[in-house]
């Protein structure tokens, strides 16, 4: 039998461990995804994750259920990659290890595609990082929230807090960054 | 790109954004405007086009598969029903059960005594030296030794073994607390037995579920090996990307910087020629004068 969100809530109100862990397991995917792309390294956004559900847990008893579950999980996360991102912001470093010979760990590795495919699809999904990098907090999230999340735009301007005709813009905004950057990035590889 | 006028009378971008995710929140009557509009203003449809195609592009950007198998702890989610007893050890709590029937006797000046009228229990709240002396007095309690030399039952319920002298005493109110303290401790052992012979019973079990999680723990060392190895590879194959494209660049840019100084050579080359001939010049100008 599958449970609700809603009924995993209040059995884990109730003191059924096992229903919030089936809450976490079906939410912690994309409560992961959303943290990485809204911050962008991936250490963060499993640390973001694993906060934002023992702040669930923690806050659960006074969860009432005026929003959906989902919802509410979504703002903590987003709450918790606000903060992230004010407190600091820094670039990705890549160190290979000492002592390893990286081209015969190359040569041994046996990927299920090959690195070239490999290579030039974190590419282009490096130029769409990159481009998603460069619009403000309120855009990217809006654009993540719709984009990746499926979510409506009055969903959004609850979760945000903001009215739907700013939910509008801040899409329309921001696609339209997206939309410049990602053609300069096309002319540069022509 | 077109840089045709749009007059679309609403706010054109919202209604661009409505109409490109039409999440069905917009109006009908809206959309089949938009509708009616798009057909005829190239500039929106160019729009709308473009941001379908950012759209695709952005759908291949996904996140890094995540590295955790999370589930709520175990620590921190306690159900409200369970209490610290429980998790106290079987053994804990006969050692505990013993020591409170100690201090209960202890605290009721218990008196057990085995002679030949049999076992003798007392106790020695409201007892006086005089009620001391007299073997059977009020306050105690006396147990008839079997043919075999044990005790028949328990001193404290089998009312037909207690001895002559003590009738009086089967009303007394400590009988029915220590009826009740001995059955108590009666349950308290068959459950603590019960619970040690169920505690015995899953010992294979927890040696299978080590193993198991030894095999989980090994499988995913194995895995995080095998991803590190297709990472680090990756990582090589980019740098020798990289580094192609900068000696490509650098084979250009040396390319250049030939051909500039073969220019300027040659330049060179010509102003000493043109700087001969004038020499030349002057020489037999002078030769023949």
């Amino acid at each position: 039998m599958t449970w609700t969100d809603e009924e995993l809530v209040a059995r884990s109100i109730g003191g059924d461990s096992d229903s919030f862990n089936e809450l976490v397991l079906r939410w912690e995917r994309p409560i992961y995804a959303l943290a990485y792309r809204t911050i962008g390294r991936e250490e963060d956004a499993r640390d973001v994750c694993q906060e934002t559900f023992l702040r669930a847990f923690r806050a659960l008893p006074g969860f009432r259920g005026q929003a959906k579950f989902s919802s509410w999980l979504y703002r903590i996360a987003l709450n918790l990659c606000r903060d992230w991102v004010r407190r600091e912001r820094r670039t990705p470093v890549v160190q290979p290890p000492e002592d390893v010979d990286l081209m015969e760990l190359a040569a041994a590795a046996e990927p299920s595609e090959s690195i070239e495919d490999l290579v030039a699809r974190k590419d282009l999904a490096r130029v769409v990082e990159r481009a998603m990098a460069l619009l403000p907090e309120e855009q990217r999230t809006a654009i993540v929230l719709k984009e990746y999340h499926g979510l409506t735009f009055q969903e959004i301007a609850e979760l945000v807090g903001c009215p739907l005709s700013t939910v509008k813009t801040r899409l329309y905004q921001g696609l339209t960054v997206l939309r410049r950057e990602l053609a300069k990035n096309n002319k540069a590889t022509l | 790109m077109t840089t045709s006028l749009c007059g679309y009378p609403g706010d054109r971008d919202e209604a661009l954004v409505t109409y490109l995710y039409d999440d069905g929140g917009a109006d009908a009557g809206e959309r089949a405007l938009f509708d009616a509009h798009v057909e005829s203003c190239a500039r929106c449809r160019d729009d709308l086009d473009a941001l379908r195609g950012v759209r695709t592009q952005l759908a291949r950007w996904s996140p890094p598969e995540p590295k955790f198998g999370m589930a709520a702890p175990q620590s921190a989610i306690r159900s409200p029903q369970s209490v610290w007893w429980r998790e106290v050890p079987a053994w804990a709590q006969v050692a505990a059960a013993l020591l409170f029937v100690g201090i209960s006797a202890g605290i009721a000046n218990l008196d057990v005594r085995y002679d030949q009228g049999g076992l003798s229990v007392r106790t020695g709240w409201w007892r006086s030296p005089a009620r001391d002396a007299r073997p059977g007095g009020q306050g105690s309690l006396n147990v008839v030794q079997g043919p075999a030399g044990v005790a028949q039952g328990s001193p404290m319920t089998r009312g037909s073994a207690v001895a002559p002298g003590t009738a009086s005493s089967a009303s007394a109110p400590w009988r029915a607390d220590l009826a009740a303290l001995e059955r108590q401790l009666r349950t308290e052992f068959r459950s603590t037995q019960t619970s040690a012979a169920a505690s015995a019973q899953p010992q294979p079990a927890r040696t299978i579920g080590d193993a198991e999680v030894i095999r989980r723990v090994r499988a995913l060392l194995d895995e995080s090996e095998k991803r590190q190895q297709s990472e680090l590879a990756l990582r090589v194959a980019e740098v020798m990307r990289e580094v192609n494209a900068q000696r490509q660049a650098d084979l250009v840019k040396i390319d250049r910087t030939l051909g500039t100084v073969q220019n300027n050579l040659g330049v060179e080359v010509l102003k000493n020629r043109q700087q001969l001939n004038q020499m030349n010049l002057l020489y037999r100008a002078s030769q023949r004068q």
